[in-house]
C-alpha cells in the first residue's frame, strides 16, 4: 500500500489518531483543536470590521500555526491522492438555485450550531475527543449527546427527503 | 519523566508540522468528507465509526500508561454537566446539517470544497454570539451544576475499578459489532 496516494484503512487511521492525540499532550502539554485558532481569527475579523481596515495579518501563534498546517497538509494529501475537487455546492440537490440555497443554509446554520455547541462546552471537537481519551465525564456526555442527536436528526432528514417526492 | 511542554518558536514550528500531519491524516482516513460523515450518521457506513472507536480503545490505554510514567499530564478543561449535554445536543444538530466540525471544515476547504466557506462563516459568527450571551450563560447553564470531577486513582490497568479498562473494552466490543453489522459505502472523496 502506498501511504501517500492510497486511502488508509481504519486500523491505521484509528491507531495514528490515538497516537497523535497523546503525542500532542506530550509535546504541548495541552490539547489540540481548531476552536482556539478560530477564536483568534474571529477576533481579528471583528476588529477589522469595526475599524473598517486590515492593517496586518492575524497573529501567528501556535494555534493559528496549527490551523495553517492543517490546511497545507490537507491540500498536499488531497492533491497526492487525487481527491482534490473544486466544488461550489454540496451534492444532493437539483437546480442551481436550490443547490445554492441548500448549501448556504446547511453550511451557515450547521456551522453556527456546531460552534455554538462547542463554545458552550468550552472546547473544540477534537479537544473533546482528547478529553474523552483522558476519561473526562463531561466530554463523554458531550460526545454521546452529539452523536445520538446528529444520527437521529440525519436519519429523520433523510427519510423526509426520500419521502418528499412520493406524496 | 515530564511532558516536553514546548514554548516559543519551537512550539510554533512543531504546531505547524503536527497540523500538516493532522491535515494529511484526516484526508487519508476519509474523516473530512461530507458524504462519509453523513453515511456514518445514517448508519450506512461503519468505517469512520470503526476509526473513531479504535482511536478511543488505543488512546485511552495509551494515555493511561503514558500518565503512569509521567509522560503526559491530565489536561482537561473544566466541564459542567448541563453545558456538556446542551452543547452536545446543539453541536449534534449542527453536525446533522453540515456534517463538519471546525477541523474537518478546514480540511475540506483545502481539498477544494469551496462551499465549506459557508460552514466556516457560520462557525465564525457563533463566536461573537456566544460572547453576547455569555452573561446569561454564566447565570444559567454554568450555574445549574458543579464542575464534573474526572480524576481517578487506580494503580493497575487490569483493576476492575479502572474506568480506562472499561471504556477501551466497550469501545473495542462496539468496534467489532460495527465491523460485522454495518456495511461500507464508497467514500465522498472520489
Amino acid at each position: 500500500m502506498n501511504v501517500l496516494t492510497q486511502k488508509w484503512p481504519f486500523y491505521i487511521s484509528g491507531t495514528v489518531l490515538a497516537f497523535m492525540i497523546v503525542l500532542c499532550l506530550y509535546l504541548f502539554d495541552d490539547t489540540i483543536g481548531m476552536s482556539d485558532g478560530m477564536l483568534v481569527v474571529s477576533e481579528y475579523c471583528n476588529t477589522a470590521v469595526q475599524e473598517k481596515m486590515v492593517e496586518s495579518p492575524p497573529p501567528l501563534d501556535w494555534q493559528t500555526g496549527f490551523l495553517g498546517g492543517i490546511f497545507i497538509g490537507a491540500l498536499a494529501a488531497s492533491l497526492m491522492s487525487g481527491t482534490w475537487k473544486f466544488k461550489l455546492f454540496q451534492e444532493g440537490e437539483k437546480g442551481i438555485m436550490r443547490k445554492f440555497l441548500t448549501t448556504a443554509a446547511c453550511g451557515l446554520g450547521g456551522g453556527f450550531l456546531v460552534m455554538l455547541g462547542l463554545q458552550l462546552t468550552g472546547d473544540s471537537f477534537f479537544g473533546q475527543w482528547a478529553a474523552a481519551i483522558q476519561l473526562s465525564a463531561g466530554a463523554w456526555v458531550f460526545l454521546i449527546a452529539c452523536f445520538v442527536v446528529a444520527s437521529g436528526v440525519a436519519i429523520l432528514l433523510e427519510r423526509r427527503r426520500e419521502g418528499g417526492g412520493k406524496a | 519523566m515530564e511532558p516536553l511542554s514546548l514554548t516559543g518558536n519551537y512550539k510554533l514550528v512543531v504546531a505547524i508540522l503536527v497540523g500538516m500531519f493532522f491535515g494529511f491524516l484526516l484526508v487519508k482516513s476519509d474523516l473530512a468528507w461530507r458524504k462519509n460523515c453523513l453515511n456514518m450518521l445514517l448508519l450506512k457506513d461503519g468505517s469512520l465509526l470503526k476509526t473513531l472507536l479504535l482511536s478511543i480503545t488505543i488512546g485511552v490505554t495509551l494515555f493511561f500508561f503514558a500518565e503512569k510514567i509521567g509522560l503526559v499530564h491530565l489536561k482537561v478543561r473544566p466541564s459542567y454537566f448541563w453545558a456538556s449535554l446542551i452543547g452536545g445536543i446543539i453541536c449534534g444538530l449542527g453536525l446533522a446539517f453540515c456534517c463538519r466540525v471546525p477541523l474537518t471544515a478546514i480540511v475540506s476547504l483545502a481539498s477544494g470544497r469551496i462551499y465549506v466557506l459557508w460552514t466556516i462563516a457560520g462557525m465564525l459568527l457563533a463566536i461573537p454570539f456566544v460572547k453576547l450571551i455569555s452573561g446569561w450563560l454564566s447565570k444559567s447553564v454554568y450555574d445549574w451544576s458543579e464542575p464534573i470531577k474526572t480524576q481517578q486513582q487506580v494503580t493497575s490497568y487490569f483493576d476492575v475499578n479502572n474506568t480506562a479498562l472499561w471504556i477501551s473494552g466497550i469501545a473495542l466490543l462496539l468496534g467489532i459489532f460495527v465491523h460485522f453489522t454495518l456495511g461500507k459505502e464508497e467514500g465522498g472523496g472520489k
